[in-house]
């Protein structure tokens, strides 16, 4: 008698478990089956190492306009070994890698791809786990251990908030002005060309240093910049695929001697 | 009445109080928490999982004698480990709401656990490590209701309930199968959680997965076989069978050999991939920060001396010897899953062509994550201790329950035709 219940519980389990994989392989194993938004841009950013003087004007842009807490910047400023007595620098924001290993590993897809490329953040959904930090080769996501109340002393000289404040236990990190550039093509204009619709640490770079555009269009700014010099992307062996971009310092110094 | 019954009863009220004590500075640590966020601890952005998920991987692997024994006893059809099975389940079950405790303590919205059952990625090991644990925890639940139902307190005031959890037996070799599939999965995948990670050079390989897996069985048999030891030296309400546990402590002499071997080739051969990043964690572990937890804690006593102990017969027929290797045993896991959370977030490789440096951080916990870990394991010894002293957990004298057939051990039916 009690064998018979074991083996129907077993065969009932197996079906259950099998019809339980194949609904959910059919439900969320081809996502892109599923009418998934497309975009014509893919956006993308250059920061030109050889221009950069490590001012630091593109960090206090990026706190200002997205209210950042001053010593968790979305924007970091690092200075690296000199370069023939020169400094030289590398400000690095969220890469929003093509392979991103924060999106592949949050528990509850709370950080995600929009269409056109950008590496999202969905507040509402995050648990704080904080998985996504152990997953990022970079470093660029920052938790908020406690409620940000501290003034933003870069608020007003770098500009205004534009995004709310993040709660208490999510994490946050750099993304695109996603906002800046929504807004932007909103009312026609061109992200990487009108300031308005471009990331606010582009628009406030002094010195040209940093460039945006869609790497979808040969003529934008970003395009133009890849295809006349060498690039490189930070940590390229590990195959992320970032879609922000470093011409080296090192370039100038190659233009120098050729010339 | 002999001596010792006597000093046992009078003990027993003052550990009580004492882990109702802890737990107590537990809770108000919690309320801290809660109160003005996880700021309070010592993680950083750089050092983000600390000593809760220590605590609860360790309160996971602890757990895996549950499914492990259940397997064994409804699966292979050994019957005489029947009561084993049952301290293990229990215990099983009060350390998954351990790890349960942990984790909504760590996560930094603890009201949104749920978003992982209502959101899926099912490409993250975490998600699919947390619909496990929810999933198996409802095994574990449905396992420990018959014993809760056959405790005669609760036989004489409830009895219909009781024979309605009583009946939830029945399905026993079903639970035990969801178990083992349910455990396997999370148990690997909780070493997979780190093993997937790219950026962290010392987890990322695949083999993680398997000394989790391997480790929490041999552990958790382990705690099992020393909690039932225990609970037969300290109360009278404990009896257990020597030889039965004998013969699975033997057992985990030999495991413990084979995952020796394991972790030692696992380890030291990470050192010729000369990948950046690795070697320095690696350095960590054998002659870092780290070393004297990997060689000492995990390798030496975690894993040789318990060994030696308990496959030699002459050395583990000596009580406080036997005790002390599964004690052992028991740490030496504890400090496998230390140093592997851990040694991973110390070595943060620089992400800059010009900097090669790797940047080393350090951790230790904060008075607040102490108290709250401690509360967590105070409340885990409570229940123990009176599930030993009210329900029976430890009582290998128990009438067996009505004959339940081990499935996978039937013959098969010989065709007619």
């Amino acid at each position: 008698m009690n064998s018979k219940i074991g083996r129907r519980d077993f065969i009932k389990l197996a079906a259950v478990g099998t019809a339980v994989t194949t609904i959910t392989i059919a439900a969320k194993g081809n996502p892109l089956a599923e009418g998934k938004e497309t975009s014509p841009y893919r956006w993308a950013m250059v920061i030109d190492q050889a221009k950069c003087v490590g001012c630091g004007e593109c960090s206090l842009a990026c706190q200002a306009h997205n209210d950042t807490r001053e010593d968790a910047p979305w924007n970091r400023m690092i200075e690296l070994e000199p370069l023939n007595g020169e400094p030289v620098y590398a400000p690095v924001p969220c890469m929003h890698c093509e392979n991103a290993p924060c999106v592949d590993i949050c528990p509850v897809g709370a950080t995600y791809h929009r269409a056109d490329g950008i590496v999202m953040m969905d507040y509402e959904k995050c648990i704080g786990c904080r998985y996504c930090q152990l997953a990022c080769p970079y470093g660029a996501r920052t938790f908020n251990w406690d409620k940000h109340t501290s003034a933003n002393s870069a608020v007003p000289e770098w500009g205004e908030p534009e995004v709310e404040r993040r709660p208490r236990g999510v994490t946050e990190k750099c993304t695109f002005c996603f906002h800046r550039i929504d807004r932007g093509l909103a009312e026609g204009l061109m992200p990487g060309i009108d300031r308005q619709a471009t990331p606010a640490c582009v628009a406030a770079c002094p010195v040209g240093a940093r460039i945006f555009g869609d790497l979808n269009d040969p003529n934008s700014p970003v395009s133009q910049a890849l295809a006349k010099y060498p690039a490189v992307q930070l940590r390229q062996e590990l195959g992320t695929s970032p879609r922000v971009f470093y011409l080296p310092a090192r370039r100038a110094e190659a233009e120098e001697s050729a010339s | 009445m002999s001596q010792r019954i006597k000093l046992h009863r009078a003990v027993f009220p003052v550990w009580v109080i004492l882990l109702v004590l802890v737990m107590a500075a537990g809770l108000a640590a919690a309320v801290h928490v809660f109160s003005n966020g996880l700021v309070v601890t010592n993680l950083t952005d750089l050092v983000p999982w600390g000593l809760w998920i220590g605590i609860d991987l360790s309160a996971i692997a602890l757990s895996a004698g549950a499914f492990t024994l259940s397997a064994a006893v409804y699966l292979l059809g050994w019957k005489e480990l029947q009561p084993v099975a049952r301290t293990a389940v229990f215990i099983g079950f009060l350390g998954y709401s351990m790890a349960m405790l942990c984790l909504l303590m760590d996560i930094g919205r603890p009201e949104r656990f749920w978003h992982a059952v209502a959101f899926w990625n099912i490409h993250s090991p975490l998600w699919e490590v947390t619909m496990c644990v929810i999933l198996y925890f409802t095994v574990l639940v449905l396992e420990v209701a018959p014993i809760f139902g056959e405790a005669s307190w609760f036989k004489t005031r409830w009895p219909k309930l009781s024979h309605r959890l009583h009946n939830i037996h029945k399905i026993a070799p079903a639970l035990a199968i969801a178990g083992l599939c349910f455990s396997l999965l999370h148990q690997s995948s909780l070493g997979a959680t780190y093993g997937v990670l790219k950026a962290r050079p010392i987890w990322y390989k695949p083999s993680l997965a398997v000394l989790f897996i391997v480790s929490a069985v041999i552990g958790g048999l382990a705690l099992t076989v020393l909690a039932s030891k225990v609970s037969a030296l300290l109360s009278e309400r404990a009896n257990v069978r020597q030889d039965v546990l004998d013969k699975i402590s033997r057992a985990i002499g030999w495991m413990l050999l084979g995952y020796l071997y394991l972790r030692f080739w696992d380890t030291l051969g990470m050192e010729y991939t000369l990948q950046p990043g690795r070697t320095e964690g690696l350095h960590l572990l054998t002659s870092g920060a780290l070393s004297f937890n990997f060689w000492v804690g995990e390798l030496l006593l975690g894993i040789l001396v318990p060994a030696v102990i308990l496959v030699s017969g002459k050395l583990r027929r000596q009580p406080r010897l036997h005790l002390l290797a599964l004690l052992l045993t028991v740490g030496g896991l504890v400090a496998y899953r230390w140093d592997t959370n851990i040694v991973g977030q110390m070595v943060a490789f620089s992400y800059l062509p010009t900097q090669i440096e790797p940047l080393y951080t350090t951790y230790s916990p904060s008075l607040v994550e102490v108290l709250v870990g401690l509360g967590v394991i105070a409340y885990g010894l409570l229940a123990f201790t009176l599930g030993v002293r009210f329900l029976g957990i430890v009582d290998h004298n128990s009438l067996p329950e009505e004959a339940v057939e081990p499935i996978l051990a039937m013959p098969l039916p010989v065709p007619t035709d």
